[in-house]
């Protein structure tokens, strides 16, 4: 191929492919914005045909109308459940999201790392696998709200039992599937690494982590969202200012529009929560292509 | 002492004590001299990989011994390397760093492994190719990465389970002069499987041909014609109809095995 048959038209299409290419990278968002527009697009439907009870299902335009008034019920530093109206700016409602979103990223790095530790201990090590392994196949479907008391018994209140749920949440499940991703490593990749001279442990280093690291953060990634809804009980029952504990205050005073401001603050921060681990997933795990990412 | 590979009375049988095993090898004996080429020609399922496997080292025979250079082998070596049918690169590793692998785990000098990888890298033909990971390169580049990766430990024997299978025809003729050149380079010896006539006569300083399932040796061809061979003389032609003729009736006794298994 030559420069010029590229060339020529590319000059005269300039203007539409410079458009084209915007739109190309900005499809993403407009396939979200469309998305998202059905939803609410219809609730506010609802809404103006009177079939939805503005008290009790106030739409979009509704419940964000007054963010002043909201933010006053968001209270960073509270610690007793149903605190009321000490916030007021929109770094209390940051403040609120940070102690959530801590309390979650603390416990998916605890989760992961034991997880994966455990996970290569078990196959590591026999005797090691032969005691651990019933354990925690039969502590896995406990779920994570049954530990709620066990959590408070140990910890009290505070942050420790709510990141002991997240880390609960996801352990059992991540240490299964450690294991069936050491199960599964190609053969061949063994194989060869016997060949090259390589020992058990240089066998994990080398060859088994890299090789099962990659699907484990797909796993990780799936399991964010139990995460999230892990730490909101957690925070409603009462470990201290959080988006939980402004939902479960809103439910106590009946205010349905906290309520739903309360939820699309959920919502939007779990996806920024999916799409920041991704970005990690690209950026260290370089050598995973981008289709099996998977998601958005 | 005899040099090279010796394979003695060897017998494979998969799940030995399970509700159904599988004998793969059947008192099988075969001798590789330092530098010779073997080629191993039979059809598929007749054991050829089992007894791969086992000269590398990776599996015990069930009976038999295999020694090389006099000593027995009993587990995996850089000496005798094995390639596989898919290259098995590792994805998280550059070209580069697959390459170097082996020599990385025997603990060699960052500047050794560069210096060896660059010389590698020109002699499988894949200059330019080292910070490119393994998913950017073409089926038949990957297998020459897999050659270099091999080569880089200086191995005595090649160990290749159909190497180049998944290639298509022109690329396969391609890798085939490749690794004919890089054998007379190494005077590494070569053990290699195929179920194609054409790439054994092509490659071999003697075809052995397997029996169905399971594989025992059915007979043995030296071919001594110089190459590159033309797969069109009169004497390649006859050898070609030999092996044809030896080969179809294998395929034929596995074909009535399978159906029988199944009635
Ligand atoms: N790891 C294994 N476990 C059990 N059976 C095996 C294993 N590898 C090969 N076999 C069986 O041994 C027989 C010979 O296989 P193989 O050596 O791969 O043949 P070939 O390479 O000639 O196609 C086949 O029936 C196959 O199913
Ligand atoms: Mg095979």
């Amino acid at each position: 191929m030559t420069d010029e048959t590229l060339d020529a038209p590319m000059v005269r299409d300039k203007q539409t492919s410079w458009f084209k290419r915007l739109l190309k990278r900005l499809e993403p968002t407009l396939w979200v914005f469309a998305s998202l527009s059905i939803f609410v697009g219809f609730w506010e439907f609802a809404w103006w045909r009177g079939w939805a009870n503005p008290l009790l299902l106030p739409p979009p335009h509704i419940f964000l109308a007054n963010l002043t008034d909201q933010f006053r019920f968001f209270d960073p530093g509270g610690t007793r459940a149903g605190a009321l109206a000490t916030g007021g700016s929109i770094f209390s409602v940051l403040g609120v999201i940070a102690w959530s979103s801590f309390r979650v990223t603390a416990g998916l790095v605890l989760g992961f790392t034991l997880s994966l530790a455990i996970g290569i201990g078990i196959r590591y090590f026999k005797i090691f696998g032969k005691l651990m392994l019933p354990l925690v196949t039969m502590l896995a479907p406990i779920s994570p709200v049954a530990w709620l008391p066990v959590a408070v018994f140990i910890f009290g209140i505070g942050n420790p039992p709510a990141i002991f749920l997240v880390f609960i949440a996801i352990f059992f499940i991540m240490t299964l599937a450690t294991l069936s991703q050491i199960d599964n490593v190609p053969a061949h990749y063994i194989q060869l690494a016997r060949i090259m001279g390589c020992n058990k442990r240089q066998i994990y280093r080398h060859v088994i982590l890299p090789a099962i690291l990659p699907e484990l953060f797909v796993t990780l990634r799936m399991n964010l969202f139990a995460a999230w809804m892990v730490v909101l009980i957690a925070e409603a029952v009462g470990v201290g200012s959080g988006l939980g504990q402004v939902t479960m205050m809103a439910r106590n005073t009946f205010n349905a529009s906290l309520v739903f401001f309360t939820m699309t603050l959920i919502g939007i921060t779990g996806f920024a929560f999916d799409q920041a681990l991704r970005y990690v997933q690209r950026k260290v795990l370089w050598w995973v292509g981008p289709s099996s990412v998977g998601g958005l | 002492m005899t040099l090279g590979l010796k394979i003695t009375n060897v017998s494979k049988t998969w799940n030995p004590d399970g509700p159904e095993p599988v004998p793969a090898v059947r008192n099988l004996t075969l001798d590789v001299a330092l530098g010779e080429f073997v080629v191993l020609l039979g059809p598929s399922g007749c054991g050829k990989s089992s007894l791969l496997y086992i000269v590398a080292g990776l599996e015990d025979a069930t009976e038999g011994s295999v020694t090389f250079d006099g000593l027995d082998v009993t587990e995996p070596s850089p000496e005798r390397s094995l390639i596989f049918q898919e290259a098995a690169l590792y994805p998280w590793l550059t070209v580069r760093d697959n390459i170097t692998f082996g020599l990385k785990i025997a603990g060699q000098t960052y500047k050794k492994q560069k210096d060896a990888a660059e010389r590698l890298l020109r002699l499988v033909g894949l200059v330019g190719a080292g910070d490119k990971r393994p998913h950017e390169l073409s089926g038949g580049m990957r297998q020459r990465a897999a050659l270099a990766r091999a080569l880089a430990m200086k191995p005595k024997v090649l160990l290749m389970d159909e190497p180049f299978a998944a290639l298509d025809i022109q690329t396969r003729a391609r890798m085939q002069g490749h690794l004919l050149n890089i054998w007379e380079s190494s005077k590494a010896s070569v053990l290699l499987v195929t179920h194609s006539i054409e790439e054994a006569l092509a490659l071999a300083d003697r075809v052995v041909v397997f029996t169905a399932r399971p594989g025992q040796i059915k007979a043995e061809i030296p071919i001594s014609a110089p190459r590159p061979r033309d797969m069109r003389s009169p004497e390649m032609i006859h050898l070609a109809i030999q092996c044809e003729a030896l080969l179809a009736e294998e395929v034929e006794k596995s074909f009535k095995e399978q159906e029988q298994e199944l009635a």
